[in-house]
């Protein structure tokens, strides 16, 4: 169905190819899953599927591609849209029209196909992606899930053969994401489309996946861009960076590698048979006292318009304490965020920072004492080189003559030092969000609020936020993090507060919440329930614990 | 759902009545209806006008008002009197003037609250399908402008926040640009982000065909007599006949150039909307409108249409009649409100059946 034959991209203006020599094969009807760090190619991959590469991007290709019996390379994207359907990151920025069918039929209507037809068309995939009842509505009225869904159905109208997505679910929630790869396995499974899917949080697709390509980074033996691939078990066994559930699998010799949590339940009740209530007090993370506060929030509460979006909030984090705070979407954790950093005025409540009340700040003041990462952490980048953008935070608070701290050194913590003259833009994503977080941390808070910042993040990213976050830590910042992502929040959270409807409904320790949640248990916690443990680290002691005790 | 065509009409019928009724009391009427209309119709629409009427009023009245009050210096009722030598501002500062400016602010806030309805109502599909199909990638590019406003809206409240956590504040000009700079990139990158989408799904195969040859020269033909006929018409009296035969010739070619350049582009229609009695009720109320306020009419007492304030502040006149009249663009409030359900059903593409827009493209044009 497809093959890369060689193939060798470079973007103009660039000397090292982004993709060298790739020589891969994948058969009609296959779900195929495309991993790699930001920025190894995988975009690059995808896109010479359907000509965009090099036809809308230029620079140089050597090698051959073919698709379904066509050569994207001479054909070009216009004929390859036929053949390929496909689907990029940010559902908006795909859409030309304001209404789901009109949405669909856009393209239809385009390519002057007859009415008759078109009506069958539109039909046919707005039953597929379950988007019947949403026909008539307006897009900016539709979820994210719902948007990619749209989005989905609109590359599916010409009957592609090939249906290609580019890492569709990284702008999304969980809930919106599972959606949307439950809309992706039903068309592969039902339909017989070949699925070719690029993504990050792995854990999420593998279970689907009957073949994986991954793009190795440059400083894995084999070159940049060299792509593995396989069944996903066998270049899993090649991958270093793996969801918890593999990696554990890996590190105790399971074989099958187990994929789902299902499959590993298996192996798990093997190793801690016997012993399970032997087990389950060993906490592996005990509790610290921590008898000061640095930000305490009373009874707060805030409606949108009447709607009441935070209902009597209350919630205290010490100095040094990393406090994560999860939610489903719409649960009020970003207004939360949003009402300490005074963007918002609440209704009722008080907010105090190690013990002064913050009423009538603003919110330029209050940010000089609190470092606030909102979730499009791009929209604050805009200077012309990264140190430029630390100077004029300082220069903002009038912090200029005397920085807290050396904007050159706060650099190099966060891994930036060589790039301090770059334009913030042209960096990864990774890069980027380390810029905003240098750009509101520069003041030196006391503590940090962090809105969902490993979305869009690959694993080496999510690594390096997890050791600044660590080292703040241990100077004494406190952080509340708003994540989706539970992996991390077991992995590095002192304690774990749960807000649903704008109302805190479990706050303690992440053992105790995390580990007896159905929804936001981690997979290590899923595979061994009633024992505490969260991440690979703690299976692993508890385990050795265990074997060395028996 | 109504025809864009009809808001077209209810649109256009909004300026005339505005512009023709200078009565502060029928203005206020106008805004009133102009306010209800958009409230019922558009209430579950995106906001693609960056501006509310509201906001427009509490501008464009006291600017209209200042600028008429510096520089119109008639009137009986002098507040102020500023230094003669001062060019053009120099001279009685009146309250009259000052009237009269802010009426034409009222004027102007009813004309943008007409359009702000009309931009927010009509799907952009049908705002493309309004274009004359020489004209469809224009109208194409229109419509994708108009999507791209609520997103830059939103993209500038979150920049704002976004700066104001680094510790910014707007007091002047300058301090716009940490703002400025992201959102023009962001919409950079979602311009080529939407371009890339577009191409990928085949955007731009089937329509990029040249126009040939004859149908350029025809369109060269009909801008020269279309020019020479002005030209003929301003300068030579005794030719002007000639002058205005030409010129009609001129835009005679010109439509016929549009038209055939049209038929060469492939294009379908998904569905189109039907005639409807609501859209013929509305064109019954915005004919009511136009011939109260156009046309002598028994009962209809046209002189209050026309208000002064110079040269000093009288009561404005009001006539029940014409007061009815211009209530006949209310009418998409009243049968959009109770419609609604049905013109959602009676979009469904099964209840229309296939329409085919233009003859002898039913294949693709690969």
């Amino acid at each position: 169905m497809i093959h890369f034959d060689h193939l060798t991209y470079t973007y103009p203006g660039s000397h090292h190819p982004v993709l060298a020599d790739v020589t891969l094969h994948i058969d009609e009807r296959e779900f195929v899953l495309v991993a790699g760090p930001s920025g190894v190619g995988k975009s690059t991959l995808l896109r010479c599927l359907n000509g965009l590469v090099p036809h809308f991007t230029g620079g140089k290709l050597s090698g051959s591609v073919a698709v379904a019996g066509h050569d994207p390379i001479a054909e070009g994207p216009h004929m390859l849209s036929r053949v390929v359907g496909f689907v990029f990151q940010d559902p908006e920025a795909q859409f030309v029209m304001d209404r789901v069918e009109d949405e669909i039929a856009f393209a239809l209507e385009n390519a002057a196909i007859p009415p008759t037809e078109m009506h069958v068309r539109v039909e046919e995939v707005l039953n597929l992606l379950d988007l019947v009842p949403l026909r008539d509505r307006t897009l900016d009225m539709l979820s994210g899930g719902e948007k990619q869904r749209v989005a989905i159905a609109t590359a599916l109208a010409f009957r592609p053969r090939i249906l290609v997505l580019d890492e569709p679910t990284s702008q999304l929630d969980p809930q919106s994401a599972e959606d949307v790869l439950q809309a992706l396995v039903r068309l592969n499974d039902e339909v017989g489309l070949t699925v070719v899917l690029a993504e990050h949080r792995l854990e999420r697709v593998l279970p689907h996946a009957d073949h994986l390509i991954y793009l190795a980074p440059p400083s894995v033996e084999g070159g940049r861009g060299e792509a593995l691939n396989g069944p996903p078990r066998q270049v899993l066994h090649q991958m270093d960076l793996i969801p918890p559930l593999v990696a554990l699998g890996k590190e105790l010799g399971w074989e099958p590698l187990p994929l789902t949590v299902k499959e590993g339940r298996m192996f798990a009740e093997e190793a801690v048979s016997d012993l399970r209530f032997q087990v389950s007090s060993s906490n592996l993370k005990p509790e610290t006292l921590k008898p000061e506060t640095a930000l305490q929030i009373r009874g707060l509460s805030f409606a949108y318009d009447g709607a009441p979006a935070l209902h009597d909030v209350t919630l205290t984090i010490g100095p040094g304490e990393l406090v994560a705070l999860v939610g489903r979407n719409g649960s009020g954790k970003t207004t939360l965020l949003r009402c300490i950093v005074g963007l918002l005025r609440p209704e009722h409540g008080q907010i105090t920072l190690a013990g002064e009340p913050l009423v009538g700040w603003e919110t330029a003041d209050i940010c000089r004492r609190i470092g606030y990462l909102p979730q499009e952490s791009d929209d604050l980048l805009f200077a012309d080189t990264v140190a430029e953008e630390m100077a004029v935070t300082l220069r903002n608070h009038g912090l200029a003559d005397c920085p807290p701290i050396a904007p050159d050194d706060l650099l190099e913590r966060l891994g930036l030092g060589g790039l301090a003259m770059s334009y913030p833009r042209d960096l990864s994503v990774g890069e980027r969000q380390r810029v905003a977080l240098g750009a509101v941390t520069v003041t030196r808070p006391q503590i940090l609020l962090l809105d969902e910042p490993t979305r869009g993040m690959d694993y080496p990213a999510k690594r390096e936020l997890v050791r600044m976050l660590r080292g703040w830590q241990a100077e004494g910042t406190a952080t509340l993090l708003v994540t989706h992502d539970v992996e991390l929040a077991a992995q590095i959270a002192d304690r774990v507060v749960v807000l649903s409807q704008g109302e805190i409904i479990a706050d303690g320790s992440v053992a105790d919440v995390l580990a007896t949640s159905s929804f936001f248990a981690p997979q290590v916690a899923r595979l061994f329930p009633g024992t505490g443990w969260l991440t690979v680290n703690d299976a692993l002691a508890g385990l050795s614990a265990l074997s060395f005790g028996g | 759902m109504l025809d864009a065509r009809v808001w077209v009409l209810w649109a256009l019928t909004t300026l005339l009545a505005a512009s023709s009724a200078r009565n502060p009391l029928y203005a206020a009427v106008l805004l009133g209806v102009t306010t209800v209309v958009g409230t019922v119709c558009a209430a579950d629409r995106a906001q693609r006008v960056p501006l509310s009427p509201l906001r427009f009023a509490a501008l464009a009245i006291p600017l209209s008002a200042l600028f008429n009050g510096l520089t119109a210096h008639i009137g009986d009722t002098v507040i102020l009197r500023l230094p003669d030598w001062l060019p053009l501002l120099g001279g009685p500062v009146t309250l009259e003037a000052l009237v009269f400016g802010a009426i034409n602010g009222l004027t102007l806030t009813v004309i943008f609250s007409g359009f702000a309805v009309f931009n927010q109502v009509t799907p952009v599909r049908d705002l493309i399908k309004l274009t004359p199909r020489a004209f469809h990638e224009a109208g194409v590019v229109l419509s994708i402008a108009l999507t791209f406003i609520p997103q830059t809206t939103r993209s500038l409240k979150r920049i704002r926040e976004a700066q104001a956590v680094r510790g910014h504040r707007v007091r002047g000009l300058r301090d716009w640009l940490p703002i400025v700079v992201p959102l023009l990139v962001s919409g950079l990158e979602r311009s080529m982000a939407l371009a890339e989408a577009m191409v990928a799904r085949g955007y731009g195969a089937v329509s990029d065909r040249e126009q040939p040859l004859r149908t350029q020269g025809l369109l060269a033909l009909g801008l020269l007599a279309l020019l020479g006929g002005w030209l003929t018409w301003l300068f030579l009296p005794s030719w002007r006949w000639i002058g205005l035969g030409a010129m009609i010739a001129g835009a005679g070619l010109i439509a016929v150039v549009v038209w055939l350049a049209g038929r060469g582009i492939s294009h379908t229609t998904y569905r189109r909307r039907r005639w409807t009695t609501r859209d013929t009720l509305i064109v019954l109320g915005c004919g009511l409108t136009i011939a109260a306020t156009l046309t002598p009419l028994p009962l209809v007492n046209r002189s209050t249409l026309y208000y002064s304030t110079y040269p000093a502040l009288t009561l404005p006149a009001f006539d029940p009649f014409v007061g009815l009249a211009l209530l006949g663009l209310l009418v998409p409030a009243v049968v959009d409100a109770e419609g609604q359900a049905d013109g959602i059903r009676s979009l469904r593409p099964e209840a229309i059946g296939g329409v085919h827009e233009s003859s002898g493209q039913e294949t693709e044009d690969g």
